[in-house]
């Protein structure tokens, strides 16, 4: 059943792939039965509990196909198909054929594409065609990226981020080799007992951080996703990045552990997650803004991943699995309401032709529906109940404590990340304040913004679909703990047996790991299994049990209160339209002609937190002051660079240069042939 | 019926006691100062009065401005909920309701934040960003407070997170959490509630252009914020769990109103800072809470 389901999904995607050039409508509606069938496919998988696996005799580059589903590629799989669906009819109107004849048709071909290669990537369990798919999925980014490839900005943004792209996948090919040739074969799965297979995560780590863009490896991806269309935007935010974090999940799951990984990884999640948002509050520029607040969800994310890797190195202890668990969550969260506000943000482009956010104002009175549905996916990305933000963050908080009352040495790292948590939350909704109160509050800053419009119904459809997701992830979480469940016991298959132990007396479907016939898997190796012992008798005995993650009570207090606040706000709406209302200018204690450009910008806004940052954000400034009795004009100019990539890769990459033009004398030949 | 009767009640002390607070404090401020001053009842009459007026809206604004005053209000009532009353408990509690509280209170700050973006004024702006900027450090200082509590009582629930003894940690916290809740109520020395000098203002400056119902719900929200966070400091720093209802229920009141005279204390005898100071101010707030955290953490230990 599910083999047959993800075959159609894969095969639909192959035919959409070749009509995609000449038919929209049938490209249309293949991609949605395939993001249909993929969807059911995971399903498959969660309801079950058990992996899917199917091996072919068929060879591809010597190698026999092995496709794998799993609770963790199921995830992926659902988050590829619901995020690659909608955005599949959202490019019908923001990116159609009547606006871009030439490029239109190439953009659904390599959605399609991308699509297949991601569903790929996720269920591949052969290096080498892991590889392969791998390849294929960045230069299909590639190519979407640069659908306009006539602006200069987007030639560059795509070059940037094919070239970081690459240099990620070299870390990836050296990983896959000697895994391989350490294992003796390109077969995937878990590894457990040779200790000297460890340092070889460390390659994974640094090839798949690449495309996730944690902190200071996310150069590629504000320019990337700024120029890319927004509907690739949303792909490319929502799930492209993902990808990375599936590699980083997929084989620590697999492979033993470093000592230090999980310090590692949590030590860069949190790192991310504060700068990220930082910098993304700093930005002018509302597309990179949302960008920026990527680099910050991934941190998150890796938070909760860290977590995880941080308590299976410390004796297996319960409160990485509810890290973990959250970490997953926050995956299908981002996704959903981050391709909303890319959605929103295309929207708003769409209408006004500008993405500087000070450019912007007043747009509700035009825009009231993106306008309301940008607002939802600002709740939800500041991580704020009752959205589905706040359930992931929560799930990740729960972990951190636990861990931190456990008082063991990882105590030591779940404490600083839970307070970088909860600084960055703080400034997520400053960062989300600011970029709702510029594009959609207040009144218009220039001309474009007095005359945007509504967008069409191929393009609210998607959004009010992914409102549509947020809420159901925000009010029935408990509906997708077994999906969360059967990703966070297929994670590491050792440990899905002590699980399953303490996970007694409690109904969900979290009981069974997948079944692993093959590998070395299934036996625990000497250090994992000492430590788990410490563990059961020292750590707390909590599982992922009902009282450990009250995740169905959370659901009905945030229903509850989503309950509330409509039935409040209803209530004062009534009684302040009883008595007719007056209208008049903004009162701002006796301004007698409030004009737009008295209004706070993007700059100011930003003003003082970023100012705490500015260490790293270095921003540029050019300041004129007013001078003398009649001032002429006044200028100020503040610009954040792309710190890493300017201040730091670039001075390298030119020193490296210059040391090579100096050593280049040394060579008397002709180097080319 | 008994869950009934403790919902009354509870409602009762969160929204009829919540308007008391400013009152004292002003009372305090005007003994101090040796005038005679308002009645403790002010803000119910006002309240009383601000629900019965009609509204006047800047032409900028949206539906929303009318409506957010609303989800702020329920916000702030829904932490109230979570947070454990003495003798009465909470209302409700899970493992993790402490997280649901900051983040509710989170809430609240983002709808008021929006709601006076809303205008398009200036000074609306400076408020906003005053407040959005500053509870980035006030946060800190609460999640390591609520760290120092979880680890002092192995738990995440606030009901029992609230009760056992503190120790040596409880005058650092206490102490963090006081500036906290000057930060996050508005109140000298971070921000003058009385003043009109618009410029020098946060929370005040936020709600310049609401009027009429709107307005009520927005300082009877305030109110009960002031209550909730005078709640949470008298009840981590007392060991309410060891006292016998009654005792818990005098103690509790007791405290509330001693926090409450010693923020009409403050304001009488403090200027407000001058902004550039304030970060540093909370910096320390944050600091105090994380030294509460690694006192706590040796403490548990031995």
């Amino acid at each position: 059943m599910t083999g047959l389901l993800l075959g159609s999904a894969l095969f639909l995607l192959g035919l959409a792939l070749a009509v995609g050039a000449w038919w929209s409508r049938l490209w249309l509606g293949l991609t949605l039965a395939a993001a249909v069938a993929a969807v059911a496919a995971a399903v498959a998988v969660f309801a079950a509990g058990a992996g899917w696996e199917w091996r072919s005799d068929f060879l591809l580059g010597g190698e026999a196909l092995h496709l794998r589903l799993d609770g963790v590629s199921g995830l992926f799989v659902v988050l590829a198909a619901v995020v690659g669906g909608a955005g599949a009819v959202y490019s019908r109107e923001y990116w159609s054929d009547q606006r871009y004849p030439a490029s239109a048709p190439r953009g659904r071909v390599w959605w399609s594409a991308l699509m297949l290669s991601m569903l790929l990537v996720v269920t591949a369990s052969n290096g080498l065609h892991f590889l392969m798919a791998w390849e294929a999925f960045a230069i299909c980014g590639y190519f979407l990226i640069t659908l306009e490839a006539k602006k200069p900005a987007v030639r560059a943004a795509g070059w940037l981020y094919l070239a970081a792209s690459h240099a990620g996948t070299v870390c990836l090919f050296a990983f896959f080799a000697a895994l391989a040739a350490k294992t003796g074969g390109w077969e995937l799965g878990p590894v457990a007992g040779d200790a000297s297979l460890a340092p070889l995560l460390w390659l994974a780590l640094a090839g798949f951080a690449m495309k996730a863009g944690i902190f200071p490896l996310h150069i590629w991806l504000p320019s990337a996703h700024a120029n890319a269309p927004s509907h690739v935007s949303a792909i490319m935010s929502g799930v492209a990045i993902k990808m990375g974090v599936y590699g980083i999940v997929r084989f620590s799951g697999w492979l033993p552990l470093p000592v230090a990984a999980g310090w590692v990884v949590i030590g860069l999640g949190g790192a991310s997650a504060l700068l990220g948002i930082a910098f993304a509050l700093a930005q002018n520029d509302f597309k990179r803004l949302l960008a920026y607040c990527s680099v910050e969800n991934i941190g998150i994310i890796m938070i909760g991943v860290g977590g995880a890797l941080l308590a299976r190195s410390h004796g297996d202890a319960p409160w990485g699995r509810l890290a973990l668990a959250g970490a997953l969550l926050h995956v299908w969260n981002h996704g959903a309401f981050k391709a909303l506000l890319f959605f929103a943000a295309g929207s708003v482009l769409h209408a006004t032709g500008t993405r500087e956010m000070s450019r912007l104002g007043g747009l509700w009175r035009r825009m009231p529906w993106t306008a309301g549905l940008f607002a939802l996916g600002a709740v939800a990305v500041a991580g704020l109940p009752p959205l589905n933000g706040f359930v992931s963050e929560w799930l990740i908080y729960l972990g951190l404590f636990d861990a931190v009352a456990g008082k063991q040495a990882s105590a030591w790292a779940a404490m600083p990340a839970a307070i970088l948590l909860a600084m960055a939350g703080a400034l997520a909704l400053a960062t989300f304040a600011k970029a709702g109160a510029m594009m959609f509050l207040g009144a218009a800053r220039t001309k474009p913004a007095a005359n945007g419009h509504e967008c069409g119904g191929w393009m609210r459809g998607p959004m009010l679909a992914l409102a549509g997701v947020c809420l159901g992830l925000a009010l029935a979480p408990v509906l997708v703990w077994p999906a969360l469940a059967s990703a966070a016991s297929a994670w590491h298959p050792v440990s899905s047996g002590s699980l399953s132990d303490c996970g007694k007396g409690d109904d969900e479907g979290r009981r069974a790991g997948c079944p692993r016939p093959s590998g070395p898997g299934s036996q625990p190796d000497a250090v994992v299994g000492l430590a788990s012992r410490e563990a059961n008798s020292t750590g707390p005995a909590a599982c992922l049990t009902k009282d450990a993650v009250p995740l169905a009570t959370l659901g009905w207090v945030q229903l509850g209160f989503a309950v509330l606040i409509t039935a409040a706000a209803t209530l004062l709406w009534r009684k302040v339209r009883a008595n007719p209302l007056r209208r008049g200018p903004t009162w701002d204690c006796g301004y007698a002609a409030p004009t737009a450009r008295m209004q706070y910008s993007s700059g100011s806004f930003a003003g003082l937190a970023a100012g705490w940052f500015s260490w790293v954000l270095q921003p540029a400034r050019t300041l004129r002051r007013p001078r003398g009795y009649f001032p002429a004009a006044a200028i100020r100019l503040e610009r954040v660079p792309e710190t890493m990539l300017e201040r730091v890769l670039q001075p390298a990459a030119a020193r490296v240069m210059q040391v090579s033009t100096a050593v280049r004398r040394l060579q008397h030949g002709r180097l080319s042939a | 019926m008994n869950s009934i009767l403790d919902l009354i009640l509870r409602l009762d002390c969160w929204l009829l006691l919540a308007p008391l607070l400013p009152g004292i404090i002003n009372k305090v401020k005007a003994w101090v100062a040796g005038r005679r001053g308002p009645p403790v009842l002010q803000l119910y009459y006002d309240l009383a009065r601000l629900w019965q007026k009609r509204v006047v809206l800047s032409t900028l604004a949206s539906p929303a401005f009318v409506v957010l005053p609303a989800v702020t209000w329920v916000a702030v009532l829904g932490a109230a909920m979570l947070m454990p009353l003495g003798p009465l408990g909470a209302g409700l509690t899970f493992r993790g309701d402490a997280l649901l509280l900051l983040y509710l209170l989170a809430l609240a700050r983002f709808g008021t934040a929006w709601a006076a973006m809303e205008t398009g004024s200036a000074f609306e702006g400076m408020g906003t960003v005053r407040e959005v900027s500053y509870a980035v450090l006030a946060e800190a200082a609460m999640i390591a407070a609520v760290l120092s509590l979880s680890v002092q009582s192995g738990s995440i629930s606030l009901a029992v997170m609230l009760g056992p003894a503190l120790g040596a940690s409880a005058v650092l916290l206490a102490a963090g959490l006081f500036i906290v809740l000057l930060a996050e109520n508005c109140r000298v020395p971070f921000d003058d509630p009385n003043t009109h000098l618009e410029l020098t203002m946060i929370h005040e400056a936020m709600i310049l252009d609401h009027s009429g119902p709107p307005l009520a719900a927005i300082l009877h929200g305030a109110a009960m914020k002031l209550l909730l966070f005078t709640v949470l400091l008298v009840q981590a720093v007392l060991p309410m769990g060891q006292l016998k209802p009654w005792a818990a229920a005098v103690v509790l009141a007791g405290g509330v109103l001693g926090v409450t005279v010693a923020v009409g204390l403050v304001e009488s005898l403090l200027a407000r800072f001058a902004f550039r100071r304030v970060p540093l101010l909370l910096t320390t707030a944050f600091l105090l809470c994380l030294f509460a955290l690694l006192v706590a953490w040796k403490g548990g230990l031995s």
